[in-house]
Order: C-alpha cells, then sequence, then structure tokens
C-alpha cells in the first residue's frame, strides 16, 4: 500500500464523523437563522397606537400618516377613524355604547408597526416622547409590560441559542480535530522513518494536507445531502415551521458548512502534522 | 585524508543525564570505525548527535561540513540524505514489500524518474544479495534479510557515511560476520562506516579502528585489547 493510499484508508472513518458534525452544525445555523426571522416577526407585531386630538382635520390626519410612513423606524401604519374604532368596541362590549352615550367618545388614531431594529423598549419610550411634541396628538399608547416582557424573552433566547450555537461549535471542532488528530498520530512512525530518511517537512505534510482539502470537500458534500433531505421531509411535514424557499438562507448556511469542512480539516491536520514532525524519539511511544 | 566529521568540546545530554561530556573527535573519509561500550554507555546517542536526531548540549558537531546544532529542518533533511542510517529497531515499513520500501524512500528523497527508481533498487539489492526478494513482505525475510534490507534503504542515495547502529544485534554470528563483510565491502568502495556495537566478536572478526564510550568519553582502543 503506498503512502497516499495509507492516508486514503483512514479517510472514509473522518468522513463520516465530519459529515455528521457539519450536519449537527448545519441543523443549528438553521435554526439560528429561523430563530432570528421569528424573532422579527414577533418584534415586527410590536407596535403603538398614535391617538389624534379632537377636531383635527382627514387631510392633517393623513399627512401625519405620511409622515410617519417616511420614518426609519415605520413598517407599517393604519389610520384608525372613529367609526372603526366604535365599531371594533362595539364588537368588544357586544352592546352599542353610542345610543347609551348618545355620542361617540373615541378619537381618530394611527396604529403604527415598527421594524424590528426599533421594536424595543428605549426605541418605544423616545419615539413617544418625540411623537408626543406633534400639536395634533393627543397621546401616544402602547404596552409597556407586555413590550418590555417580549424584548426580555427575545433577548433570553437569543443569548441562549447563541450560547448553545458556540457550544456546539467547540465541541464540534474538537471532535474533528480528534479525529484528525488520531488519524495522523496512527502514521507517526510512518511521518518519522520520513524524517530520519531525509524526506522534507514539505514532502511529508503535502499528502496529508492535500487529502484533508479532499476529505472537507466531502464530508461538507455528503452533509449538505443530508440537510436538504432532512429538510425536505420537514417541509413536508411542516410546512410552516421551515422556511426552505429562502434561497439566500439555505445558500449561507450551505456555503458556510462547505468552507467550515475544508478549513477545520485542514487546520486541524496541519496542526496535527506540526506536532509530530517536532515529536521526540521517547515521546513517540507515549 | 580529509576529515569528514568532527566534533568539538561536545556535551551530549539524554534529558538530564550527560551521556558525554567535552568530546572531541575526528573521523577522516573512507575510515571504518566501530564505536563500542556497554549498553547504555551511548553509543546510540552518539550516532543520533550526527543526524541531529539528538540535540548536544555544547560544542559543535560538524558533518560533511554541515555545523549540526545550527541546522534547520531543510538542512537537517539534506545532511541525513548524504547519510546512511541503519537504525537498531529497523525502521522498514511493515505493511509493504522489500521494493516498496525502498521505492517510498527514493521518492520522499525527491527522486522522481521511474526507470532511475528502479535501476537504483535493482543496484542496491544486488549490492546486499537480496536480488530475489523484492516482492517479498518484510514479515518474509528472516532477521539477517531484514537487516540487510536496512542496509540497501541505506545505500540509496549514495551516502558519504553510513552509520549503523547494532547491525548485528538481532542476528546469529554467521549471519553477523556476513552483515561485517558486507559493510566492509562497501567500505572498499570509499564510503565511511561507522558501526555501534557491543558484539565484540566480530572485531575480533574484522579488527579497524574502535572506540570505547566510557566515563562520558571516547577513548580509542585497538581491536586486541577487547
Amino acid at each position: 500500500m503506498s503512502f497516499k493510499n495509507k492516508i486514503k484508508s483512514s479517510s472514509m472513518s473522518i468522513v463520516i464523523s465530519m459529515s455528521l458534525v457539519l450536519f449537527v452544525l448545519g441543523i443549528l445555523g438553521f435554526l439560528l437563522l429561523n430563530a432570528n426571522r421569528l424573532s422579527n416577526h414577533v418584534k415586527q407585531n410590536i407596535g403603538f397606537s398614535v391617538m389624534i386630538k379632537e377636531g383635527v382635520k382627514e387631510v392633517d390626519i393623513m399627512q401625519l400618516q405620511k409622515l410617519i410612513d417616511s420614518k426609519p423606524y415605520s413598517l407599517e401604519t393604519n389610520w384608525i377613524t372613529k367609526e372603526d374604532a366604535a365599531t371594533d368596541l362595539q364588537e368588544e362590549l357586544g352592546e352599542d355604547f353610542i345610543v347609551f352615550l348618545g355620542y361617540n367618545p373615541l378619537l381618530e388614531s394611527i396604529d403604527i408597526k415598527l421594524k424590528a431594529t426599533y421594536a424595543n423598549p428605549d426605541s418605544l419610550l423616545l419615539l413617544q416622547k418625540k411623537l408626543s411634541k406633534n400639536d395634533l396628538i393627543h397621546e401616544v399608547f402602547y404596552q409597556k409590560d407586555l413590550v418590555e416582557k417580549i424584548s426580555e424573552n427575545v433577548r433570553k433566547m437569543s443569548v441562549f441559542l447563541l450560547s448553545f450555537c458556540i457550544l456546539l461549535f467547540i465541541i464540534s471542532f474538537t471532535l474533528i480535530n480528534n479525529t484528525i488528530r488520531l488519524s495522523v498520530y496512527s502514521k507517526r512512525f510512518l511521518i518519522r522513518t520520513m524524517k530520519l530518511v531525509g524526506a522534507t517537512n514539505k514532502f511529508i505534510k503535502g499528502p496529508f494536507l492535500s487529502d484533508s482539502i479532499y476529505n472537507g470537500i466531502y464530508s461538507s458534500l455528503v452533509a449538505i445531502c443530508m440537510l436538504l433531505a432532512v429538510f425536505q421531509l420537514l417541509q413536508n411535514d411542516m410546512p410552516d415551521f421551515l422556511n426552505i424557499q429562502d434561497l439566500k438562507s439555505m445558500g449561507i448556511i450551505f456555503a458556510s458548512i462547505f468552507v467550515a469542512g475544508i478549513l477545520f480539516t485542514w487546520l486541524s491536520t496541519f496542526f496535527a502534522l506540526r506536532k509530530y514532525l517536532r515529536i521526540k524519539e521517547s515521546e513517540i511511544y507515549l | 585524508m580529509k576529515t569528514i566529521i568532527e566534533f568539538k568540546a561536545v556535551d551530549i545530554l539524554q534529558k538530564t543525564n550527560i551521556i558525554f561530556q567535552n568530546l572531541n573527535f575526528k573521523i577522516s573519509s573512507g575510515e571504518f570505525i566501530y564505536i563500542i561500550g556497554k549498553t547504555g554507555s551511548g553509543k546510540s546517542s552518539l550516532l543520533k548527535s550526527l543526524y541531529a536526531e539528538l540535540p548536544i548540549k555544547k560544542g559543535s558537531i560538524s558533518v560533511l561540513d554541515y555545523d549540526v546544532e545550527k541546522l534547520n529542518d531543510d538542512n537537517i533533511s539534506n545532511l541525513r540524505r548524504k547519510l546512511g542510517i541503519v537504525f537498531q529497531d529497523f525502521q522498514l515499513l511493515t505493511d509493504r514489500n522489500l521494493y516498496d520500501n525502498l521505492n517510498f524512500i527514493l521518492k520522499a528523497t525527491g527522486w522522481k524518474d521511474k526507470d532511475k527508481i528502479d535501476g537504483r533498487i535493482k543496484e542496491v539489492l544486488d549490492n546486499v544479495h537480496l536480488e530475489n526478494c523484492e516482492e517479498k513482505m518484510l514479515y518474509e525475510l528472516s532477521g539477517g534479510e531484514q537487516q540487510r534490507a536496512t542496509i540497501a534503504r541505506a545505500l540509496l542515495n549514495h551516502p558519504e557515511i553510513i552509520l549503523a547502529d547494532e547491525p548485528t544485534g538481532n542476528l546469529d554470528p554467521e549471519k553477523s560476520e556476513k552483515i561485517i563483510a558486507l559493510l566492509k565491502e562497501i567500505n572498499d568502495k570509499g564510503t565511511t562506516i561507522i558501526v555501534a556495537t557491543h558484539d565484540y566478536s566480530i572485531i575480533k572478526k574484522f579488527p579497524s579502528h574502535t572506540f570505547v564510550c566510557e566515563n562520558r568519553s571516547l577513548v580509542e582502543t585497538s581491536s586486541e585489547n577487547i
């Protein structure tokens, strides 16, 4: 068996182990991206209502709505007329309060949905202060407690997911690193013999490093195929849970797996080789 | 004759143990030298220091105009290509046949032309009288044949010096004599040979310059005094 063939014989186990690790990383990446979208979705449903003063002309309200629409924080605005507000309240109460009161006491309002980046307690407080200064606005209203709770929960979830991601990333790298180190370790006598007969470090490293790149490519491709299969299955069973039509996200995940696969194997092989090229005779049997 | 190995005030250590202290020693081209001594007296360490496997603590070693203690990785490779090393534990690759063992070394040391590689392998196997063993796996070779295989490997790159560490260590007297006769034959063609051994019978049979490792030093002795 030639030197190159000997290296290749251990490649299969590396490819299998690496594929599984990269597959798990891919799943995690997909969860992270979806979690971000879910968090944005929740945040973008956070909004506040701008109550317009009594007697403001429709044209002024329309202008105010346009002004708010043009602001960077605004995702969507909805003008609620007095009549719409009364209808909604009547539906909620189940009785016609206008007949009872003799007039409609409700104010015109504009409901504003915010972009995810502005949907946090600080920004909302700032916006409330800013908008309250407008002469047409009677009051700016939002559910402060709910916003704070959502914001806190989203933050906690992000920290948890990020920590989990970092932990899994470290575990994955360690697993890949150990698999490759074991593979190089098993050839330490071969490496030593080559060194003793005058082979250059470059000659010794060459086949290991080029093989590591191929291993990285094969592992990434296997992991990507496994991910595609799993995503397809999930898409069939839970179409609302996953968004695999999002080609950009999928592209980012697959490209990351591809690059990580090659980079991890190459780096691990490089450092393992460096160790065994420098190893002393007394350490080789340990 | 030209000096090809020179030790100047060299201290050699194995971990923290001093093996040699203030060693001064010269070997000229074409010599056949025995290094003898008890087990653990430093014979192997001395050879290892020659091919930069064991760093020295003090002094300087010159081998074929290389300052061994100053060599970087690339120069260590260059030096080792000019030396033929017969290792005590053979260092043959047990998972391949004899031809592949030799082919591997030639490729590792920069040979590319297949015809030249085949020619050189045939030549060295003829030299060590293993011409019909090319295809044999190592486990099919006897101890003496394996020892000759390591000598064949040492000869591959036309070395100026052969360092043989206990080349008869695992062999019966008859085979030991054959190995030393073979090394003498190679020496007659101009290659400097340094043999580390504790097999004194071969020295009596094939007398030559002999140095004893004792008291952290190397002392020349005559074959008759052994």
